[in-house]
């Protein structure tokens, strides 16, 4: 079945376009600074001198490609091993009662301690850079996907277990054919949750002093002055969020087609 | 003891455990019945007397406390597509189409490919749901989807068909219709059957043989051998041994 495309609603737009406009008359009426806050007409010339290099209006001219890739990256890693041990443990603790009652309590009071709190102690662990930034990716993710693993494989209903065991099915095949298409919508929203973390503890580890990535840009241009670019990095990493969560759900959705459109 | 019985059930006891930690409830006491080969078999009774659990026992979900099921003269301990079960909701798997669901069982057995679309077509032809290959089961009503449900377990080609009030949650003429394909397809196909029902009528419709079980704990009350003639149809229910076969029946449940 193919996935209803969704219409825009126009009227989703009318908000933003009246804060742009509102925007554009405070900066240009001299009501705020630009100090503080430039207008947008000048944060869209710096974004595209970020692109394409051509008005060398920032230190940045032209670096978008390259701060942006080692960002990436350092999301996919991250976020790669939060998915492989969020999946793995997710699955074991939802259907196995030994496994959840030996688990689940610890990764829950790891989990109290809130995801920036690591900060300091990874910083010792893996210096400042690379290790850290992938470390608190990694174990900011994990949470929502184990947890939203486990809640979906717990619940999948005995019946339709029973309905595979009855056709035919062992504990192998079990997993492929029932347990994990059915928990598949709640591990979908435990992914997308994961991704999402993932780019705020991206930025998390590289404000502390890589040389390169969006957030590294952001923390330096405050330090010149460059307000414009730190708008600009902002929007780049919303951007690249929307980007990657409907990635995710492309992907997820090519792997098992849910009826009724996409999971949700 | 005849010597071709498919399903035999010998002095099977079982209880639960209470969810609040108090004595087990007692669900099923000194069960013994068997079926024959292409026997269609009821168990009727008051709600909550246990006999979903005897099918639970046979299909393999559950194993008694004590006596003996045996299938084929085999100790009953899992489930096996040999013993397909039709339960009272359909409980299809959402993700998959209509044929998809229907094909599930011959795709773990990694039969071929063209044999299992050779089949699907038969069997959802054989449930009258031509043209509905590529549906999904929430946009097919609830006598569609349980058609579905019985089609993916004929098509296993079981030895024996467990129903659990398969028609129960449906509306009276749907109920009518399921019933006179159960009768088509059990003398085209010719499974032994074990039926739960809590309508008598259904019950005399349908079976070579009703047992009526009593309240909790279940006991099987009575054995009641139904000899109408074959085919049956509407008008069955205008037999006077009919009504009087029901009224002994309804009799029985509520003393």
């Amino acid at each position: 079945m193919r996935q209803n495309r969704k219409k825009i609603d126009p009227v989703g737009f009318a908000l933003p376009v009246l804060l742009l406009l509102g925007w554009y008359g405070m900066v240009e009426g001299g009501a705020i600074p630009s100090y503080l806050l430039p207008g947008p007409l000048s944060i869209l010339q710096v974004m595209v001198d970020f692109a394409n290099g051509v008005g060398k209006l920032t230190p940045y001219s032209g670096k978008l490609i390259a701060n942006l890739s080692a960002s990436l990256l350092r999301v996919i890693v991250g976020f790669a091993i939060a998915m492989a041990f969020g999946l793995l443990l997710g699955f074991l603790t939802g259907r196995i009662a030994v496994v959840k009652r030996i688990l689940d309590p610890t990764v829950h009071a790891i989990r109290t301690v809130p995801g920036i709190g690591w900060l300091p102690i990874a910083m010792v662990w893996f210096g400042v850079g690379e290790g850290t930034t992938v470390f608190l990716i990694a174990l900011a993710a994990f949470f929502p996907i184990y947890i939203n693993t486990a809640h979906g494989a717990s619940e999948v209903p005995v019946l339709l277990i029973r309905a595979g065991r009855m056709l035919g099915a062992d504990k192998v095949s079990l997993f492929q054919t029932v347990i994990l298409p059915s928990a598949f919508p709640s591990v979908v929203v435990g992914l997308r949750l994961g991704l999402g973390v993932s780019w705020a503890y991206l930025v998390l580890g590289e404000l502390t002093g890589v040389t390169t990535g969006l957030g590294a840009v952001m923390m330096d241009s405050r330090m010149m002055g460059q307000v414009e670019m730190i708008l600009v990095s902002m929007v780049c990493i919303a951007i690249m969020g929307i980007l990657t969560d409907r990635l995710l759900l492309r992907i997820c959705g090519w792997i098992l087609p849910y009826p009724g459109g996409e999971v949700k | 003891m005849s010597k071709d019985s498919v399903l035999r059930v010998q002095n099977v006891w079982k209880s639960f455990p209470s969810p609040t930690g108090g004595a087990p409830l007692d669900v099923l006491e000194d069960i013994t019945f068997e079926i024959g080969k292409g026997d269609i078999v009821t168990l009727i009774g008051p709600s909550g007397c246990g006999k979903s659990t005897v099918l639970n026992l046979a299909a393999g979900f559950e194993i008694p406390d004590e006596g003996s099921l045996l299938f084929d003269d085999e100790p009953i301990t899992a489930p096996s597509a040999k013993r397909g079960v039709v339960f009272q909701s359909p409980v299809l798997f959402p993700w998959l189409t209509v044929k998809q669901n229907i094909a599930y069982g011959l795709k773990l057995r990694k039969s071929d490919r063209n044999l299992i679309d050779e089949k699907c077509k038969e069997y959802i032809g054989m449930v009258g749901l031509d043209g509905f290959d590529h549906y999904y089961p929430h946009q097919l009503s609830g006598g569609m989807q349980q058609r579905v449900s019985l089609a993916r377990v004929l098509i296993m080609e079981p030895k024996m068909l467990l129903m659990d009030e398969p028609f129960a949650s449906l509306d009276a003429q749907t109920r009518f219709s399921m019933q006179q394909l159960l009768l088509s397809i059990s003398e085209q196909l010719n499974p032994s059957i074990l039926f739960i029902t809590h309508d008598v009528e259904e019950a005399l419709l349908l079976s070579d043989r009703i047992y009526v079980m009593s309240r909790l704990p279940g006991r099987i009350r009575h054995e009641i051998p139904i000899s109408f003639s074959i085919p049956r149809d509407i008008s069955l229910f205008s037999d006077p041994g009919f009504a009087e076969l029901k009224r002994q029946i309804l009799q029985r449940l509520f003393l």
